[in-house]
């Protein structure tokens, strides 16, 4: 498996490209805008691309796949049917699809919208806007927040600490870093979390 | 970036380090981490081998290693792991990384000058007389951790998030930190000088006094 990594300049979020070098397929998590690299990637390496998966349904996360629809049929998995209307493959609650040889678990956790999902494909999680490096996504209510943080304590915060996170916003992390330092979710306190070394040790 | 095993060992939850085959290739054989390999001096001559013999590293995962006096110019790091790793008197010039992970890494006595880092995770590392003078250091991610006597001047800081962070004697000094966020960060002496601090992010939603609101969520008058 490879993944490549995408900025989308025009709402800064983040899109990913995973590729199975074996059997030269390849999906897409987010085409927030489909670029002439991103088409460049598909097509240099020969890779058929088989599925699109959208974390939720916003702009920035969204707009690309009406470009990617002209030029491939991929299958493409939402929690909102409105994503690509009858094409939509809508997912729902937590499962895998199997898709380009790889097997893509899927996990509902609202909050940010009530249509977010998280994708995990080997050891990597891809978080949409659930959750980015020290921050979760913003919500419109406190009850969404309430919601979406014991969400990401439940289901991601469960998986290894090695786990990488890709956000759909935002530089990648990694579940350990989360569990200590996001701003939201402390899960320890500060002083566990960054040990204070007295200045004259230095 | 590649799938990252884990140890074989079924009870343990660390990443295993990469296999090697009989050229000096990386491959996709499952292997032990670092505390149950059974000859970890062999695996560490063939990770320091094959850095050195490669100037492209793709998806290579030595989590745990240490590196002592190594020289790092111009080597190009693709989704490689590096976490929990220890980087003792590390140089380069002009290396560059992508999509790699240094999580909970130590680096000490490091000179990384003009590297280009780029969608790199460095959450929890601690940083000590290291320096990244001159690089571009765009949407990385060092939430947590703590640098001391440590220089990012003249570098390219853009998206990235320090929060949580424990900033001692380190200087940011004539950097871009637009959009840069230092979200409840720990500073002593520590320089923004000829920076766009205006850019960046210091306060998550302003200042008590601009919201109207206090601590306590009386108004303030």
């Amino acid at each position: 498996m490879k993944i490549y990594f995408h900025l989308n300049l025009s709402g800064f979020s983040n899109c990913y490209v995973i590729a199975n070098e074996v059997i030269k397929e390849a999906v897409i998590i987010d085409p927030g805008q489909i670029t002439e690299e991103i088409i460049d990637k598909i097509e240099s390496d020969s890779y058929k691309l088989t599925g699109v998966f959208i974390t939720h349904n916003h702009g920035s996360h969204v707009h690309g796949l009406k470009t990617l629809r002209k030029i491939y049929t991929p299958k493409i998995y939402a929690a909102d049917w409105e994503v690509a209307g009858n094409d939509t493959n809508v997912i729902t609650g937590d499962g895998k699809v199997r898709i380009a040889g790889l097997t893509v678990r899927y996990m509902a956790l609202p909050g940010h919208t009530a249509d977010s999902m998280v994708y995990k494909i080997g050891n990597v999680i891809f978080t949409g806007d659930t959750l980015s490096a020290g921050k979760i996504g913003t919500t419109n209510s406190k009850y969404s927040e309430f919601i979406l943080r014991n969400n990401i304590e439940r289901k991601i915060f469960s998986q290894q600490d090695a786990t990488v996170i890709m956000p759909g916003h935002g530089p990648p992390s990694c579940v350990g870093v989360e569990k200590l330092f996001n701003l939201d979710i402390a899960h320890v306190s500060e002083k566990e979390a960054v040990p204070v070394i007295p200045l004259s040790d230095k | 970036m590649y799938t990252l095993n884990k140890c074989l060992v079924h009870s343990c939850k660390n990443l295993a380090l990469s296999t090697f085959d009989e050229d000096g290739n990386i491959t996709d054989k499952q292997n032990y981490c670092l505390d149950h390999i059974p000859d970890p001096g062999k695996v560490k001559e063939q990770i320091y081998n094959y850095i050195k013999t490669h100037d492209v590293i793709v998806g290579l995962n030595t989590a745990g290693i240490t590196f002592a006096d190594i020289d790092l110019t111009d080597k190009r790091f693709y989704g490689c792991n590096f976490q929990h790793c220890t980087f003792t008197n590390l140089h380069s010039n002009g290396l560059r990384s992508r999509m790699s992970m240094f999580d909970f890494a130590v680096f000490s006595d490091c000179t990384l000058l003009n590297c280009n880092m780029q969608f790199t995770s460095f959450g929890g590392c601690t940083f000590s007389h290291t320096l990244f003078t001159g690089s571009d250091m765009v949407q990385n991610n060092f939430n947590g951790m703590q640098s001391f006597q440590s220089s990012f001047d003249d570098s390219d800081l853009y998206n990235s998030r320090f929060i949580r962070a424990r900033l001692v004697n380190t200087s940011f000094r004539n950097c871009n930190i637009k959009k840069t966020m230092f979200l409840d960060c720990r500073q002593e002496n520590v320089s923004f000088k000829m920076s766009n601090t205006r850019e960046a992010v210091f306060d998550r939603g302003g200042s008590a006094l601009f919201q109207g609101v206090d601590q306590t969520g009386g108004a303030v008058f």
